[in-house]
């Protein structure tokens, strides 16, 4: 990963303390804002002051990053493979990147928009569904696209290019951050950077953006809370047969929440997706370890199989001294699927693959199958929730502050990190040219505060939802089962991540009005969405459901049209 | 002069985290020479009250933490810089017209700009960030040597701490900063009238002995067709309240004994006083008297003993003339707010800190 300097804390410490003792003001060259990290955050931070002339003109930028800013720019796959690093990037945060200039170098033929979401509970059945259609897009905007999905790498590449016409930020790549002093200086130093090729940098303005174990943090002695999800992510990108003309196009996610984590399917093109996929650290070993054709059944199955069965196959993926073998696995998923009596023509098939002719019915209720797994794109990471106590440093280590997953990690559940760090990075942008329209010092707690005050109950609130829900669908105790089923629970935590998914990012752009309104709108269709699911058992009851859902639905719209006219 | 160095070698004494025993010697030395040009001021100083300055001198090395005791006056920092970049933009909007790009992001660009009793720097350096020549005087000398340090540590800032002449590295976009321990009577003993095009005296009013000739002397040293900024307290029971019995007694913001009541000025006096002041007739007029053209140089001197202010309009100026702003502490915001012009209850927004801009009357 780019942005990560595996540098523990301990060793920053020490580092510091040692350089400390040494008065190593003599040969440093002065640069007003050294950013610290060259991933997504750092360099669409470098790309938003560089499209500000007042910044461009009146201070001087420095990224630095430890690994090969060249190979980012010569990146490219052929057409049809995908990294598997993918973000859906919310509508807010491309009018952001729009704005500042760069989302014009992203090959925007690479990216997929998503149109609908669809995430159901893995116990229950029970289904949201969020169409894009529902919300108002922002001026410019395809109506009905909730986000697009992007490779991190596509970003990362059309910032560089945008940064490429900007020469006044300085990139210094392939240079190792050694350490962080604090300058001897009465009344308060300035941080210094120290490079691993000899030079020292004087920040009138440091910027962490250098990923979960930022090294700028550990300096600013700014301490953070959180805890490791006992959950690992397994990422991969999947092909899979493409949609036929009479479904809809593949530009709907696919989130099932199961007892062991959420699986997400995220679509990147026709015949391609992103998986991410979270569960257990034993299962993700296993299914990292297995061979494609496992995974991708166990994937396929996954998003088809009650959960019942989904625990055995868990099990039998656990248990198995040899990894087990595709043939073995597809008879074990086809005796699953008789049981439970599954109707080989329906979208609920895995082995028999219905994939032509008239497609069944349900279709659309779940992913396309996977029919391979893209080589070399199988990974897994551990989940973490951390959140700083601060963003901005103060004291002894004034003059910092802190954006993306320097600042905040977060559940991927939601698809937010990125977008919490391109919204970070938005506000520091404006922060930092309304302190200096103002002629104020940039590096000073007084012009970072608004920044701070801005992001961190905003990130807060979303992180706290998003660790919430991963609690909340873990569970498997009945009456929390019962809840959910019924949308209970679901419905409190609908209108924050509703919010997440679609616009809170990049907050600011849509007035709370809208959003307000919108909220009312999903949580109308969510009732109508549940009440579906639930229904499904009985028809009698799907009648009644159905017309008491239409009249809450009803009402919720009554409710909410005066206010948005 | 020795007693000068005597207080200032107490001032810095007081102050033992901030100075070094390493750096002590070349600190007041630095401050001795800066305060050898205003020896013959230190006598002088009419409108200096000598237990205000001990009061900031005590505090004074606390001018930079800005969560400290000056934490709020940080905060009101941006708001009056916005106050001020308005106003000129405004003023030279009306004068000449659509402005340049470069003229709005450095608004005072080739100004010259003092701010009378700077205290630790605070407006100065951003003053100076915006392209203003700027000086900034101070009673305290240990002010001024905060101050100075402060602004040294900045590579951004052209400060200068060997006078008016040293001009060095023209390349970057602030204007030059300098600072000296004197008061503003002694400047303008030393400099003559008319000579600045901004003069700012930001929290300093409500501060000095004798505001009547405080304000004559600043008002002096405005070019014609220049501004002048003052941000002071309302002297009202509101003010009283929130100032010092809330901020000194009651939460300890502030250092008991920093305001004194009586001391606020309310708008309507500012106001009344600038209708009343008219500038003293410039000595270049006088020698234009014994021109051969009597007519226009006897229009130009009627011109400058215009008053400030002609005429109020319900109690307020005209916008070309002066403007009075409210600034209110938004506690849950933890911000101040310029109080936007035209807002209802105008009175109670100016009813405990408020901005005032007067402009003098142009000479052509």
């Amino acid at each position: 990963m780019l942005t990560a300097f595996r540098v523990s804390k301990r060793r920053v410490r020490l580092a510091t303390r040692a350089t400390r003792s040494l008065s190593t003001t003599a040969n440093h060259e002065e640069s007003d804002i050294v950013i610290v990290g060259g991933g997504p955050a750092g360099l669409t931070l470098a790309s938003a002051l560089g499209s500000s002339h007042a910044v461009r003109d009146t201070l001087k930028v420095t990224l630095i990053e430890a690994g090969d800013l060249d190979k980012v720019r010569g990146w490219s796959m052929q057409p049809g493979k995908f990294s598997n690093r993918v973000s859906s990037i919310t509508n807010a945060s491309q009018a952001f990147l729009q704005d500042i200039g760069a989302w014009d170098h992203v090959g925007v033929e690479r990216t997929c928009p998503i149109e609908e979401m669809q995430v159901w509970d893995g116990i229950s059945d029970a289904r949201i569904m969020f169409s894009a259609a529902e919300m108002p897009s922002p001026a410019g905007f395809p109506q009905g696209e909730m986000a697009r999905l992007t490779e991190n790498l596509n970003l990362q590449r059309a910032l560089l290019r945008h940064l490429a016409s900007h020469p006044t930020i300085q990139l210094l790549d392939k240079v190792k951050l050694q350490s962080i002093s604090c300058e001897e200086r009465e009344g308060g130093g300035w941080p210094l950077v120290h490079l691993s090729d000899g030079r020292v940098l004087r920040a009138r303005l440091l910027v962490g953006a250098d990923g979960p174990n930022s090294p700028v943090r550990a300096f600013s002695g700014i301490q953070s809370y959180g805890w490791a999800y006992d959950t690992h992510a397994v990422v991969a990108t999947l092909d899979h047969v493409p949609r036929s003309p009479f479904e809809p196009p593949n530009t709907t996610a696919y989130q099932r929440f199961l007892p062991t984590g959420p699986i997400a399917f995220l679509p990147i093109s026709a015949t391609a997706s992103s998986l991410v996929w979270s569960t257990t650290p034993a299962l993700a070993r296993r299914l990292v370890a297995s061979e494609p054709a496992v995974l991708a059944d166990m994937i396929n199955a996954a998003f088809r199989l009650p959960e019942v069965s989904m625990r055995y196959l868990h099990d039998r993926l656990l248990e198995a001294d040899a990894p087990l073998s595709a043939s073995v696995l597809r008879d074990e998923i086809a005796f699953r699927e008789r049981a439970h009596g599954v109707d080989p023509r329906s979208a609920y098939a895995v082995t028999v693959g219905a994939t032509t002719g008239v497609p069944p019915a349900d279709a659309d209720a779940v992913p396309p199958l996977v029919t391979s797994i893209q080589p070399g794109t199988v990974a897994s990471f551990p989940l973490r929730y951390n959140h700083a106590d601060a963003y901005v440093g103060e004291g002894a280590g004034a003059r910092t502050v802190l954006v993306g997953d320097a600042a905040h990690t977060v559940h991927p559940l939601a698809g937010q990190g990125l977008n919490m760090g391109l919204a970070d990075v938005e506000a520091l942008a404006r922060c930092i040219h309304d302190a200096l329209s103002r002629g104020g010092d940039i590096g000073s707690y007084t012009a970072l505060l608004p920044y701070a005050r801005e992001r961190y109950f905003e990130n807060h609130k979303i992180m706290s939802a998003v660790d919430k829900l991963h609690k909340l669908y873990a569970a498997q105790s009945a009456p929390v089962v019962w809840a959910r089923s019924v949308g209970v629970e679901v419905l409190n935590e609908l209108d924050t991540l509703k919010a997440a998914v679609m616009m809170t990012a990049g907050s600011g752009r849509y007035s709370s009005q809208s959003a307000k309104a919108v909220g009312w709108d999903l949580a109308a269709s969510g009732i109508e969405n549940v009440a579906r699911g639930v229904g499904a058992a009985k028809s009698v009851t799907d009648a009644l459901i159905g017309i008491a859902g239409a009249g809450v639905q009803g009402l919720l719209r009554q409710v909410t049209s005066p206010r948005r006219s | 002069m020795r007693a000068v160095r005597r207080d200032l070698l107490t001032a810095l004494r007081r102050t033992p985290s901030f100075i070094h025993i390493r750096s002590l010697a070349h600190q007041s030395r630095r401050t001795l020479s800066s305060a050898t040009t205003s020896q013959a001021a230190d006598t002088s100083h009419s409108s200096v009250n000598p237990d205000e300055i001990a009061h900031f001198s005590r505090l004074s090395s606390m001018w930079w933490d800005e969560r400290g005791e000056f934490g709020l006056l940080h905060k009101m920092n941006p708001v009056r810089m916005q106050f001020i970049r308005d106003k000129v933009l405004e003023i030279m909007r009306d004068d000449e017209g659509e402005l340049s790009a470069e003229r709005e992001r450095n608004v005072l660009q080739g100004l010259d700009v003092l701010d009378v009793g700077c205290g630790g720097g605070l407006l100065c350096e951003s003053l100076a960030r915006q392209g203003g020549n700027t000086l900034g005087i101070d009673a305290s000398a240990s002010n001024i040597t905060i101050a100075s340090l402060h602004a040294s540590s900045d590579p951004a800032l052209r400060f200068s701490d060997s006078g008016p002449s040293a001009s060095s590295s023209s390349h970057t976009k602030g204007g030059q900063l300098r600072y000296e321990h004197t008061s503003v009577e002694a400047l303008l003993a030393r400099e003559g009238p008319r000579r600045f095009d901004v003069v700012c005296s930001m929290e300093v009013l409500e501060h000095v002995d004798n505001p009547r000739q405080f304000l004559q002397h600043c008002a002096e040293l405005v070019k014609p067709g220049g501004h002048l900024f003052l941000s002071t307290i309302s002297r009202t029971p509101l003010a009283y309240l929130l100032t010092i019995f809330a901020a000194e007694h009651l939460l300890r913001l502030v250092t008991p004994g920093t305001h004194t009541y009586a001391k606020y000025v309310k708008p309507a006096e500012l106001l009344g006083f600038f209708q009343a002041y008219r500038s003293p007739p410039s000595p270049s007029t006088s020698t234009t008297l014994s021109t051969p053209t009597p007519s226009t140089s006897a229009e130009s001197a009627a011109d400058a003993t215009r008053p400030w202010i002609s005429r109020l309009y319900g109690g307020v100026p005209a916008r070309t003339e002066a403007e009075t702003r409210g600034i209110v502490y938004v506690p849950w915001n933890g911000e101040w707010t310029l109080v936007p012009r035209g807002a209802p209850g105008k009175e109670c927004a100016e009813a405990v800190n408020y901005l005032f801009w007067v402009r003098r009357p142009r000479e052509d």
